[in-house]
């Protein structure tokens, strides 16, 4: 009897070890590491798309070509569970190379859910400063009364439109 | 002198089934519930692991501060497993009692003791070591850091309690304290998985909130804590106030030993097998404080039991002089000196000085055909008799032979047998026919009890079939 | 083809295709109709009607029940912070119907099929969906007209003839509205406490603009923990300015910005 528990518990421990070992390599795998499937990706389609094979179709899923790595994209990886909740990650891949990572998802210390990409934080004038010269059309502002418009930059753009 | 205690009588033999059968699937049933309790612990622990590896542990082994950090966790997964399986194994389960025996239970418990401790002992170190290496500090700076996350300092203390506790139950130092002052030591663990268990939800990745994994560990805590506070706690209330038992009457039979009778209510449901013992706590002001581990001496009536107390300590000599009226709680029955543990029709028993306890309601409880139980009665000297001449009168009413055994041992040869007999050449053999196929029951002070075991060993007596109590609580 | 429109107590900038001019006179009907009926400061329209009780509120039209009912939805949403109800207990619908206006006016160019336009109404713009990832791509000819259809600034409010800064709508970002405090809005009621308003002007970019006015009306009445919570639970993107020129944005604010005299 002693022989069938000691061999019973190696066999019951064995497989429990076994499956636990599964069970963690499947959460490394979809964590975004190996990039071979993208999850929800969405192409930025803005400039220089070099992957000659992937068409610059709207919105749908490419295929990674097998040769030379992820195409151009954002990937969006799967959820991660940490101490405090989920964390979810977006990449960025320009030229073949991760050029930005997006937290999407992170919870704070309240355990709150948390989309910490987009809070809006100080920046500095001189980050804004070179868009203010761009060619545009419209101004947004405080609405303006009839009277206050004269005055406006929108007016200007509007004469000059006409 | 010696005051009879009238032996209730004893009723007609019931017909005994196709018994050595039934005894040997009894006896398979057990060993195989018995054998997957032993696989249960050894598969939690690597479940305890396991969970490390479902959380992506298996590739957390690349670096040497890595590897160090996780072997840490590691440990601390598998002590606190151990812990609570020490937890299980202490909370008097009915199903591990009719399993394993109660004895066997808090044998193993005690053996998981120290290991445990330096899982958990490894655990703080490692990974004190493993996140100073992260940050390139030393294991002592990084004390500091570590204490500054939330709930780390309660686990800090809850591993020192730990340390008291178990430094405590080393034989060593046990032996200098009452069973009672180190039982509220021992108390102390309780505080210390309470003091353990936020840093172990908190802090670290692999029982996070939202993983399969907190379920499971959450899981194990409430079995554990469910458990002691179900049977060790609310069971015995239950029990006590249902049955209400009181002692009825006090009465010294021997030197130094004394009957209890008690009155109550439904005592039959309390469902004591022969041989089974209770915790018994007597509610007067100087006893209330001890709980006594005692064997009925008879099995019970519906309104009646008795117990058979040797003064051993101070706890047992209050005993002695208990009111009559006094409330009594109880916790069990407990045990697998039954006949629950029997695996085949004959019975050899051997008993000596208040080891006839369970005896007497043993063969007061058992079935066996006349010619198949053969009892050794076994006593220093004529003073520690009590209860022999019930023995004898159930011996013969239900057609055991019934051999006694009154005199000192040999002084130069270790024996359990009188110095007489051993002269005169007895053997167990000779004293049992049908040792090899017989249940053997040993009950006695400890010291002799091992001697007879060792002599029941050495005739090739395998170990299921050896029941021995040993009265050194 | 730049058309001005007198309405709503403000002016309607639009741009559209020449080819599409026809479509200007319908869009003037939705603003009329719009102002017609929300105007306060017309004693015959049906807004006036209730807000003096000429008109019970359950005798109302659907369409000025629904504008309400989107506009109570909006103040459970920021937790009062935008409502309907003014301090005297008028219901001033104003904070949404211009925004709503707008909304309808893009669904009938979407509709009509016009590619190209962008709808700027006293400040609060929505373009066209062209581009962007569900967009259909822009036709080969006006490339560069389109490319300025998608620029907005954004107005210093500390220098009226300057721009704080310029950035592309693009879906999912082709609405966007702005909301002072120093020129405040009757629909910005802030609890009825008088201390001054910690930014002095909120622009919200999101992919509607009934949302995007709400929002930034929200943000102006409840300051620095409202523009928190907005980013955190809406997709929108965000640049405020506080009383000391001091900057804060979105990520994904900075990331629309034009970028420098480039028309792409």
């Amino acid at each position: 009897m002693r022989t069938r528990a000691i061999l019973g518990s190696i066999l019951a421990s064995a497989s429990v070890l076994i499956v636990g070992y599964q069970a963690g390599v499947s959460v490394t795998t979809s964590d975004g590491k190996s990039l071979s499937l993208p999850v929800g990706s969405t192409t930025n389609g803005t400039t220089g798309t070099t992957t000659p094979s992937s068409a610059p179709s709207s919105g749908t899923t490419t295929e990674a070509p097998v040769v030379s790595g992820p195409s151009n994209g954002t990937y969006t990886g799967s959820s991660i569970r940490t101490r405090f909740g989920n964390v979810q990650v977006s990449v960025t891949i320009t030229s073949g190379s991760i050029t930005e990572v997006t937290a999407l998802q992170l919870t704070d210390a309240d355990g709150r859910s948390v989309q910490i990409s987009n809070r809006a934080a100080p920046i500095l004038r001189s980050e804004v400063l070179a868009s203010q010269s761009a060619q545009v059309s419209n101004v947004s502002g405080a609405t303006y009364t009839t009277q206050a418009y004269l005055t406006s930059v929108q007016s200007a753009l509007d004469l000059a439109g006409a | 002198m010696t005051t009879h205690t009238t032996a209730r009588p004893v009723t007609a033999q019931p017909h005994v089934s196709a018994a050595a059968a039934d005894y040997r699937r009894e006896f398979s049933r057990r060993a195989r519930r018995s054998d997957l309790l032993v696989m249960a612990l050894w598969a939690s622990g690597a479940a305890a692991a396991a969970l490390f590896l479902a959380s992506g542990g298996a590739g957390q082994f690349t670096s040497l501060t890595e590897t160090i950090t996780s072997v840490g966790i590691i440990g601390g997964l598998i002590g606190t497993d151990f812990i609570l399986v020490m937890l299980v194994l202490a909370a008097r389960i009915p199903l591990i009692d009719k399993t394993i025996g109660h004895d066997r239970a808090i044998a193993v418990h005690r053996s998981l003791g120290k290991p445990a401790l330096y899982l958990l002992l490894g655990h703080g170190a490692l990974l004190l070591i493993g996140y100073g290496m992260a940050t390139g500090i030393n294991p002592i700076a990084e004390i500091g850091p570590m204490l500054a996350l939330p709930d780390m300092p309660l686990a800090f203390i809850g591993l020192g309690l730990l340390i008291a506790v178990v430094v405590s139950s080393v034989v060593a130092v046990r032996r200098r304290f009452s069973y009672e002052g180190w039982h509220l030591i021992h108390l102390l663990s309780y505080v210390a998985v309470a003091f353990a268990l936020p840093h172990q939800l908190s802090v670290g990745g692999v029982l996070s909130e939202g993983t399969a994994q907190r379920i499971y560990w959450i899981a194990l805590y409430v079995l554990a804590i469910g458990a002691i506070v179900t049977f060790r706690m609310v069971e015995p209330i239950v029990s006590s106030l249902r049955h209400g038992l009181r002692v009825s009457a006090v009465t010294a039979i021997a030197p130094g030993v004394t009957t209890i009778q008690f009155s109550g209510r439904a005592l039959r449901e309390l469902g004591a097998s022969g041989g089974q013992f209770f915790i018994w706590r007597f509610w007067t002001g100087r006893t209330w404080w001890h709980s006594h581990p005692l064997s009925l001496s008879a099995m019970p009536t519906n309104t009646s039991a008795r117990i058979t107390v040797r003064a051993l300590g101070e706890g047992s000599e209050q005993l002695g002089t208990l009111p009559v009226g006094t409330r009594v709680s109880i916790e069990g029955p407990y045990g697998l000196f039954s006949t629950a543990a029997r695996t085949s029709p004959k019975l050899a028993i051997i008993a000596a000085g208040i080891g006839v306890t369970p005896v007497r309601a043993l063969l007061e409880h058992a079935t066996f055909a006349p010619g198949d139980a053969t009892i050794l009665l076994r006593a220093s000297t004529p003073e520690e008799t009590y209860h022999w001449d019930e023995i004898r009168a159930i011996a013969a009413a239900k057609g055991a032979a019934c051999y006694v055994m009154v005199g000192h041992r040999p002084a130069h040869t270790s024996s359990w047998m009188s110095a007489t007999d051993v002269d005169r050449g007895v053997t167990l053999a000779a004293v049992f026919p049908d040792l090899a196929d017989s249940d053997v029951f040993l009950c006695g002070p400890t010291p002799w009890l091992d001697l007879v075991e060792a002599d029941v060993r050495h005739a090739g007596i395998r170990p299921h079939q050896i029941h021995a109590e040993r009265f050194d609580w | 083809m730049r058309h001005i429109i007198q309405t709503m107590g403000t002016v309607a900038s639009l741009e559209v295709p020449s080819e599409w001019a026809d479509a200007v006179a319908t869009i003037d009907r939705i603003f009329d109709a719009t102002n017609r009926r929300f105007s306060l400061y017309r004693s015959d329209s049906e807004l006036s009607m209730i807000a003096d009780g000429r008109l019970s509120l359950s005798a109302a039209s659907e369409v000025l029940l629904a504008s309400y009912s989107r506009a109570l939805d909006w103040r459970n949403a920021t937790g009062d912070l935008f409502s309907p109800h003014r301090p005297d207990g008028v219901i001033d619908l104003n904070g949404i119907v211009k925004a709503e206006a707008i909304e309808q006016a893009g669904a009938q160019l979407m509709a009509a099929g016009c590619p190209v336009w962008s709808i700027n109404v006293g400040g609060d713009i929505l373009v066209s969906p062209t581009g962007g990832a569900s967009g259909v791509t822009t036709a080969t000819t006006a490339a560069t007209t389109t490319s300025a259809v998608l620029h907005a600034g954004i107005a210093d409010p500390h220098k009226p003839t300057e721009l704080l800064c310029s950035l592309e709508l693009r879906h999912p970002r082709r609405a966007i509205a702005t909301s002072g405090s120093a020129q405040r809005g009757d629909h910005i009621w802030r609890g009825g406490s008088t201390e001054s308003t910690q930014f002095v002007q909120v622009s919200v970019v999101t992919n509607d603009i009934v949302t995007a006015d709400v929002l930034a009306t929200a943000i102006v009445a409840g300051g620095q923990d409202a523009l928190d919570d907005v980013a955190d639970r809406w997709d929108v993107d965000v640049i405020a300015v506080d009383r000391t020129g001091a900057l804060k944005a979105t990520p994904g604010l900075l990331r629309s910005l034009a970028a420098n005299g480039l028309t792409d």
